[in-house]
């Protein structure tokens, strides 16, 4: 019996070291080259799901794509489109974009650079971008991209050359096949049996771009050496790209300034403040920030979607929300809680190339704040501290100055303070707000799936939003248009519906520039009085980066390494 | 026994099933969903939020949605493209065959995403659990023979404060000293790596640069361990010491030696490693916080990722897996307790 028991224990001991010995195995192949003399390192929280953005746009899928793969054109850190694929930009001006304004319809002819290369040594060609965009529309296992609804056809010219035929005017033709997310697939590498959304060329892509894949450890790290093929010839100048997989953001800042790591994507408030001084260390900010920190108003009741049958008893009406905007202090915000690295901003309209300067900041005023209150009948007569609303028009009588306002948990402590101290400000002016914070899966999860925003089971939230790319129609469609107020339909969640609005959003949809710009404006005009959401500030969109790395651009427009072919190490 | 492990096995499977359909029902009404924007972007237009349910099988309803999740689609017509008519045949299979479905982050094959981090965290797991018995048996008998000596009351102190400090924290701790303060004298590198499993661009298998990589999120992982299991042992010792078979084992004059470990420690151990088995299930499960701040690929950040973005399929196998060998472990348990101590007989 003792023999038995011993050898049991034994036998516990051998599963749990052979078990070790399992995980034992080397992860690298052996065959895997020493690190190169000129490499740099790249460190981010999380594995891209695949070489595809348009799949899961995670951001970490677009930072390894733009080191491999090319599209027909992107946009640079100041919002302009530069050609990549394409030899020049089609434009009304060169005679590549046809226009049919009685028909509304429109044409562009792309016409492509001739040296480009997979790094297998076939050419990149029209084909390629014709398999791309059949990919993408077959319904069972492709997917969607902006605008591609407007295509009518694609027309193959000749090998380098391809007209495309709009059944509209896409003003954002110019990155529909290209940008931050979007790239163009080889048609004789790519399977379209296995197809755009899980194809494996995805996650083993052929390069056209200035590196292609060399090793990709899943949780561990990616390795990209040199594209020899890469159509700029003597770019890239850094032999080696390696991204390392660092979730903790804490140990991403101690290997920056151990010299292990040289570029932090996305870094936070925190990590630009605490490294700041650093000799080792720079900041590459980016000229303008995408993403507006803002709170978005429910102009209908909490938990019903129709602002008109049954509005919301304290939203519903315009001075209140101008009140709530005017008694917060951006200022302070931005320098006590993002460290004096946030910007205010008040107006969707205020980065390149649409930019208008016809709206005022309104000014931090608790008294103004208060006046309007009571303007709009919400008065505290029993003394509690809270407003009641007393003839408001859009409750009853009594009705107490009382609402939730939410905001997500990934964005960290800087938003959460900010929520805090806007709840203690208002308190301030008698309106109590009641905290919540909610993961951003359930905020913005579809109404089918209990999404709080889909469902309007909100009165105040807040969060950061902006549109990629320089085309904000799209964007501005989905925020404010009535069509976009449906639930899942888009993410109009105030359900703030404006006819006006919604007549110079089509006015938008053109090709002429100034036009566009004019109904831009006016429609900045109009947000700013009507309020559907109150725009604060915008946060920061930077990068930190070794001192030795030159050459890095953040950008709004695209990821940190949309130009890591012009990096140079000093 | 063999009747006992066979119906055992039985209430086994019929246990699994329905954890598997409390699961599921529990992942899917869980707030949220796979549906809502990832990373940078804050939605999913609502032309792909059709495109992807279809892809994803979100279309259907829930118990249709579970059957398929357990015995696939390839026997009924399914709507591929999205036109309203059920064309073809669907391409699950079902766990039950084996295929736990694709993850909807990468659209990878479920298994294929556990196959590459499970080997990572039994290494370490099964690296971290042996460390801290080896270390926590003899600290266990040593405070057990030493009753309230300084050496007794030094390890109770140290093991209550062990349980106590937060992995995180301790991991963090450990790094900044190890990685950003102490330097290697004769290379001027950091003592110790930040993380990972090896050195990049290292060729083969370095013994050394693997137990380099080891030493603090083993040390990070074990403390916790060590502090329960040399508690457990120590009062086990403490039972067995004062049993009338040792003083019996002392009267027929046994050396001190003999009395203490091949009397007493044999007995002492028997609770220990039923408590081992059922701790069986962490070797397979993994810790987050160590692999988190320590970039090791393991199953606690897949567990962690698939859960926080809602990746159903991932998180339903991870969970599967884990409820499978929680169970498996209770009956291992069950079965080297009666194996262990021969008065313990199953009917």
């Amino acid at each position: 019996m003792l023999e038995t028991k011993r050898t049991l224990i034994f036998l516990l001991l051998a599963v749990t070291l052979s078990s070790s010995l399992l995980g034992c195995q080397p992860q690298s192949p052996a065959n895997a080259t020493a690190p190169a003399q000129t490499s740099v390192t790249i460190v981010i929280a999380e594995d891209p799901p695949s070489f595809n953005p348009v799949i899961t746009d995670t951001g970490y899928d677009s930072l390894v794509m733009d080191l491999v793969m090319l599209g027909l054109t992107d946009i640079d850190e100041n919002g302009n489109v530069f050609p990549e694929l394409a030899a020049e930009l089609p434009t009304l001006e060169n005679g590549d974009v046809v226009q049919d304004e009685t028909a509304g319809t429109m044409s562009v002819t792309w016409k492509m650079r001739k040296d480009a290369q997979w790094s297998d040594g076939t050419p990149v060609t029209a084909k390629d971008v014709i398999f791309t965009y059949n990919a993408i529309l077959d319904p069972a296992k492709g997917s969607w991209i902006p605008g591609i609804d407007y295509i009518d056809s694609i027309a193959q010219v000749d090998n380098y050359t391809l007209t495309i035929n709009y059944n509209a005017i896409f003003p954002g033709y110019l990155t529909q096949f290209g940008g931050e997310q979007v790239v163009v697939w080889p048609a004789h590498y790519c399977s379209a049996e296995q197809g755009f959304s899980a194809w494996d060329c995805a996650r083993e892509p052929l390069s056209d771009g200035p590196y292609k894949l060399e090793e990709w450890v899943n949780g561990d790290h990616m390795t990209f050496v040199k594209n020899e093929n890469y159509f700029d010839k003597g770019k890239p100048s850094i032999e080696t790209i390696i991204v390392k997989i660092i979730p903790d953001a804490a140990v991403r800042k101690t290997m920056l300034l151990n010299g292990d790591a040289d570029l932090d994507m996305w870094s936070s408030e925190q990590m630009i403040h605490d490294l700041e001084g650093a000799e080792n260390v720079q900041v590459s900010n980016s000229p303008d920030n995408r993403w507006v920190m803002r709170i978005f108003f429910n102009l209908a009741a909490k938990g019903a979607t129709d602002p008109v049958a049954t509005p919301h008893p304290i939203l519903s009406n315009v001075k209140v929300r101008q009140a709530i905007r005017m008694a917060i202090d951006v200022d302070t915000i931005t320098k006590e809680f993002f460290y004096g690295l946030a910007k205010p901003n008040w107006t969707e309209f205020f980065r390149p190339p649409y930019v208008c300067d016809n709206v005022a900041r309104t000014q931090f005023d608790l008294e103004g704040a208060k006046a309007l209150l009571e303007e709009a009948g919400w008065v505290d007569q029993d003394g509690d501290g809270v407003r009641e609303c007393h003839n408001c028009g859009t409750a009853a009588d009594g009705y107490p100055m009382e609402m939730e306002f939410i905001t997500y948990s990934e964005y960290g402590e800087p938003l959460e303070l900010t929520q805090q101290f806007i709840a203690e400000q208002l308190g301030k002016i008698g309106i109590k707000l009641n905290l919540t914070v909610v993961e951003g899966s359930v905020l913005w999860a579809t109404a089918a799936d209990g999404g709080i925003e889909q469902n309007g089971n909100f009165d105040m939230d807040i969060w950061d939003e902006g549109y990629a790319g320089i085309d904000p129609t799209d964007y501005l469609w989905s925020y404010y248009s009535a069509e976009a107020a449906v639930p899942d339909n888009g993410y109009n969640y105030g359900r703030w519906e404006n006819p006006e609005f919604d007549s110079l959003l089509d006015e938008a949809y053109t090709l002429d520039t100034q036009t566009r710009h004019d109904a831009f404006c006016k429609m900045a005009t109009l947000l700013d009085e009507e309020l559907p959401q109150a725009l604060l500030f915008t946060a920061v969109n930077a990068s930190v980066h070794s001192a030795r790395l030159q050459g890095v651009k953040s950008s709004t427009n695209d990821i940190i390494t949309w130009n890591a072919a012009d990096w140079t190490l000093k | 026994m063999a009747a006992y492990i066979l119906r055992r096995l039985l209430q086994t499977i019929a246990l699994l099933f329905l954890l598997s359909v409390v699961l599921f029902a529990l992942v899917n009404l869980a707030p949220g969903g796979p549906l809502a924007g990832q990373g940078q972007s804050r939605h999913v237009s609502a032309e792909k939020v059709e495109l992807l349910k279809r892809q994803f099988g979100l279309d259907q309803p829930l118990p249709t949605q579970y059957i398929i999740w357990l015995a696939g689609n390839d026997w009924m017509k399914v709507d591929v493209d999205g036109d309203g008519i059920k064309e073809s045949s669907g391409t699950r299979y079902g766990i039950l065959r084996g295929d736990f479905g694709f993850s909807f982050r990468t659209r990878k094959p479920v298994l294929e995403e556990i196959g590459g981090r499970l080997p990572n965290t039994i290494y370490l797991m099964s690296i971290t659990m042996l460390a801290a018995i080896l270390l926590a048996i003899p600290i266990g008998i040593a405070s057990a023979l030493r009753q309230y000596s300084k050496f007794d009351i030094a390890v109770t102190t140290f093991s209550f404060a062990g349980q106590a400090i937060p992995e995180f924290w301790l991991g963090l701790i450990l790094i900044l000293v190890f990685y950003a303060w102490l330097k290697n004298p004769f290379t001027g590198q950091p003592l110790l790596p930040s993380g990972g499993i090896t050195t990049l661009g290292l060729q083969g298998f370095n013994l050394g640069d693997r137990i380099e990589h080891l030493i603090l999120p083993v040390l990070t992982g074990a403390l916790g361990w060590v502090s329960w299991y040399s508690r457990f042992m120590r009062s086990s010792m403490l039972d067995v010491i004062h049993k009338d078979y040792l003083r019996t084992a002392r009267a027929k004059g046994a050396s001190n030696w003999v009395v203490l470990y091949k009397h007493g420690l044999r007995n002492a151990l028997i609770p220990l490693v039923t408590l081992l088995a059922l701790d069986l299930p962490y070797i397979f499960s993994g810790a987050i916080f160590v692999e988190y701040l320590f970039a090791w690929p393991g199953m606690g950040r897949l567990y962690y990722q698939a859960a926080e973005q809602r990746d159903y399929p991932v998180l339903m196998t991870i969970l599967i897996i884990g409820a499978a060998t929680i169970i498996f472990s209770n009956l291992l348990a069950d079965i080297l307790y009666a194996y262990l101590d021969p008065r313990v007989r199953y009917e």
